[in-house]
């Protein structure tokens, strides 16, 4: 504790009269026998006790709004780190579904493929079944009536009628197979050009 | 009343808060309050355990985590109690209730933890009942929460 000179003590009072006073621990520390100093001393404790509860509330406050504000910023940043996530696997998702369209176009573009090849591939065989077929007619009908009407010269037998039919029937055959012929390169020629156009 | 007091803290909005609560419940004749373990390591290596200085606080409230630091709460308080001789009541202040750390804390000579919030009054007062307890080392540890 200490004891302040009696002209210090006047001076501070002449001070108090002027709204000015003694703050802080300070003031716990100083001793006197002077009522008026004493009275002077509680004056300025409690004048001191008001500042600092005051400043203790806003202090409080602005603690407190602080925390919050820490809070807030903790939980933003929580969010921006969820957003950005899902943006990120939003992203990853389209270029999922982009990679996944993309495959489907091709299996799309393959099977069309795949299909285009078996449709002709099954045209071919049916017009290669057809010319076959009518080939061995040709040649089979051809073959038979050469050797009907070789037959009857060959035995000095009527041949006006079966000369008239294997002349008829070989005009008749040669004209098909023609036909034939012709359809078959009818239908090539449309074939490349439709697989040059896809092309 | 304690004659002299040192807060080691990194909130330095938790120093005025400090200052003013302990000044209204007349705790403390004076508060020195530092931002750092660092800080207090080296003024701690000058006072203790050779010179014994004035200077040195009589009670050191010492937070738990001190963000940018070398040292966090209880190493600062083990190396004040092992290494500085131990001369003073020392315990700790800190907002977290975690049971391992508080006995951390004892084990490394704390006397007692002092839960931080926006209600300290309370319990610095609780405090300064059992604070002469701590200075003869007669008090057991104790959680004011």
């Amino acid at each position: 504790m200490i004891r302040l000179h009696e002209s210090t003590e006047t001076t501070l009072l002449e001070l108090a009269k002027k709204k000015v006073y003694l703050e802080g621990n300070i003031i716990k520390l100083i001793e006197t026998d002077s009522k008026e100093f004493k009275k002077y001393l509680v004056e300025a404790k409690n004048k001191d006790s008001d500042t600092r509860k005051r400043r203790l509330q806003v202090t409080k406050q602005v603690q407190s709004q602080n925390k919050e504000l820490t809070q807030k910023q903790s939980e933003n940043d929580k969010l921006m780190e969820e957003l950005h996530i899902a943006l990120e696997e939003a992203k990853n998702a389209e270029w999922e579904a982009d990679k996944l369209r993309e495959e489907a176009e091709r299996g799309k573009e393959k099977a069309l493929g795949d299909l285009d090849l078996m449709q002709r591939k099954s045209q071919f065989e049916l017009i290669g079944t057809i010319v076959k077929v009518a080939l061995f007619v040709i040649i089979g009908v051809g073959t038979l009536t050469t050797v009907m009407y070789g037959m009857a010269i060959a035995y000095d037998k009527e041949t006006q009628i079966i000369g008239s039919t294997w002349s008829n029937m070989f005009g008749i055959l040669l004209t098909n197979a023609f036909s034939i012929v012709g359809t078959i390169m009818g239908v090539k020629y449309a074939n490349d050009s439709v697989k040059n156009k896809e092309e | 009343m304690i004659n002299s007091l040192m807060l080691i803290d990194d909130e330095n909005l938790f120093h005025l808060v400090f200052e003013d609560a302990c000044s209204l419940l007349d705790i403390t004749i004076s508060l020195e309050a530092l931002d750092s373990s660092d800080e207090a390591d080296r003024k701690f290596k000058e006072w203790f355990p050779d010179n014994e200085s004035d200077d040195r606080p009589e009670c050191v409230f010492v937070d738990l985590n001190i963000i940018g630091s070398s040292y966090d709460g209880i190493e600062m308080v083990r190396k004040i109690n092992y290494e500085y001789g131990n001369g003073c009541v020392i315990g700790i202040i800190s907002s977290s209730q975690d049971e391992k750390e508080i006995e951390k804390a004892k084990k490394v000579g704390a006397q007692f933890w002092i839960i931080k919030s926006d209600d300290i009054e309370p319990r610095l007062e609780e405090f300064r009942e059992d604070y002469d307890g701590y200075k003869n080392r007669t008090a057991p540890f104790k959680v004011y929460k």
